[in-house]
């Protein structure tokens, strides 16, 4: 479980994020939503240890790990996978996979991967470059995965992807539930968040102004929606 | 890939003894020792984009390391190569931890400022150095057990080659070892490399260290082999000629540098027979070389091959959604 209490930071002097606290269970999906510039992006990073001067506590199955350098957070369970994919361009996916495992991968050998995205099993030797969006999405998302992580966060995954290849996404996203994997999941795209999350929040102006299960926000999306998700 | 090629250029190397007079196998030796120099600044400069502007630094010490070894401890000469080898990594390290805290321009110029230290050092430490005279009659020392089979000049070349041979397989194993990919995936992207759980100072040090103890080990087969050190191996210009010879061959790819050296060798040795501006001709060739075929001459003849066996033309996938 990730669990993050009073996150306050930013870039600078400035001060982004105003005291993030949530939680986020294992084998199950934590959408943050929010309009653009609210902090989510930060969040995400300020977990990944990739600002210089955060406060608060940030916590990987009981285990503190706000301070540590990225490469020691990467190594406590958390796996990242940024906005812009940030796949390795000149390395084929078949290096792209072996890069991303450090030790070889308990809970995801190759053809666990195959089977959730088949495509990359066609593109084994191909460049990164020379992949579609959706592929390299995927391949970031699989590369995260062989790291066997037991946190993973997603910033805007769907940016960029044809509808077609979100609900592709939506459908990997979902069958990691499966796997005992705490999603972090941050999104503009209301369609593909509602679809794949067991958790809602709403971050408004660095703090999270609201948190549900996705059933009561279904219920709750035309208030919430009116009062902080529309510019 | 066909094994075709390698197994002709082990033929050619056995043969060489043979085919080669005497000034033509010393030339060799040196076209081999000098790709092995070079070779080892490309495990830095082609795979970690570490660019170093003192490599002579770690091949001086090697080399002052052998002959002093050999000289004024009478080290047998296989001792004394795995002395200096050792000597040349133990200093590798502080000087990497420092160099490696820093990147870009801040790495090449600390490199650059250790080597001219050393420069400085061997320079003003006469009593065991020679100072500006160098060390001369450096001996290759036979040893007990038969060892005096690499004392003479086709032992030596054997030797030169066995070792450049390893060398080359060991940086060969390096790169294709997971820490050797994950050495690229920092070259590629170093946040990226590093939020999958990968320390990149760490990398880079490692790749410092190795690069730097075969360069140590290049240095010493050079002492080895013309049985003279100076300080002049230690000089800023050493560690340029050395890049040059990288980029002509070919960074990142281990076999170009050998191409580099060789061509290196050759300007020096027959064009400057025509001309004392051999230098100009070679800065010349070089900033062809970086225009026409930024891969180097081992890239561009591994570019042609593929074109010759490309098979028809497949339709690309492009990046897009």
């Amino acid at each position: 479980m990730l669990a993050v209490e009073r996150l306050e930071g930013g870039y600078g002097t400035g001060r982004v994020l105003q005291g993030v606290t949530f939680t986020a269970p294992r084998g199950a999906v934590t959408a943050i939503v929010g309009r653009n510039g609210m902090g989510k992006t930060t969040t995400l990073r300020a977990v990944m240890g990739m600002l210089p001067a955060v406060t608060g506590a940030v916590a990987v199955g009981g285990r503190a790990i706000l301070g540590l350098p990225v490469h020691e957070v990467a190594r406590a369970g958390v796996a990242y996978v940024p906005e812009g994919r940030q796949i390795f361009p000149k390395l084929t996916v078949a290096e792209n996979l072996q890069v991303g495992q450090r030790v070889p991968s308990r809970l995801w050998p190759q053809d666990r991967i195959f089977a959730l995205m088949p495509n990359l099993r066609e593109r084994l030797g191909n460049d990164g470059r020379t992949l579609s969006g959706g592929e390299q999405q995927m391949l970031a998302i699989a590369r995260a995965l062989v790291t066997d992580p037991a946190v993973l966060l997603l910033d805007e995954p769907s940016q960029g992807l044809a509808p077609l290849i979100v609900q592709q996404l939506a459908g990997i996203v979902r069958r990691l539930r499966e796997v005992d994997v705490a999603v972090v999941l941050v999104e503009q795209n209301l369609g593909l968040a509602r679809a794949v999350a067991d958790q809602m929040l709403v971050m408004v102006k660095g703090e999270v102004v609201y948190a549900a299960s996705a059933e009561r926000f279904r219920e709750e999306e035309a208030s919430v929606r009116a009062q902080w998700l529309t510019p | 890939m066909s094994r075709l090629p390698w197994l002709a250029g082990i033929a050619a190397l056995a043969a060489a003894p043979i085919a080669l007079a005497g000034f033509h196998l010393g030339l060799l030796t040196e076209v081999l020792i000098l790709g092995l120099f070079a070779m080892s600044l490309d495990l830095q400069l082609g795979y970690a984009r570490m660019v170093s502007f003192g490599h002579a630094g770690p091949y001086g010490v090697g080399a002052f390391a052998a002959a002093l070894l050999m000289a004024k401890a009478g080290w047998p000469l296989p001792c004394a190569l795995a002395g200096a080898v050792a000597i040349t990594a133990v200093v590798a390290v502080p000087v990497g931890w420092l160099c490696c805290r820093a990147g870009g321009v801040a790495f090449a110029m600390l490199t650059l400022a250790f080597a001219q230290l050393a420069y400085a050092v061997a320079y003003k430490w006469q009593s065991l150095t020679g100072g500006s005279d160098g060390l001369a009659g450096v001996p290759r020392v036979a040893g007990p057990f038969g060892l005096e089979l690499f004392t003479g000049r086709v032992g030596y070349y054997a030797l030169t080659v066995a070792l450049v041979g390893s060398a080359l397989l060991a940086a060969r194993a390096f790169v294709a070892s997971p820490m050797g990919r994950a050495l690229v995936a920092v070259r590629e992207n170093e946040a990226r490399a590093e939020a999958l759980g990968f320390d990149p100072r760490r990398l880079r040090l490692a790749a410092f260290v190795l690069s730097n103890a075969l360069a140590g080990l290049a240095g010493a087969l050079y002492a080895g082999h013309v049985l003279f050190v100076s300080p002049e191996l230690l000089l800023w210009t050493v560690s340029g000629h050395v890049l040059v010879m990288v980029i002509l061959g070919g960074t990142g790819t281990l076999f170009g540098p050998f191409l580099g050296a060789a061509a290196f060798l050759m300007l020096e040795h027959e064009v400057s027979a025509l001309t004392e501006s051999w230098a100009l001709i070679l800065g010349f060739i070089f900033i062809v070389t970086v225009i026409v075929m930024p891969e180097g001459m081992w890239g561009l003849g591994a570019r042609l091959l593929r074109g010759a066996r490309r098979p028809p033309a497949v339709e690309p996938r492009h990046a897009a959604p």
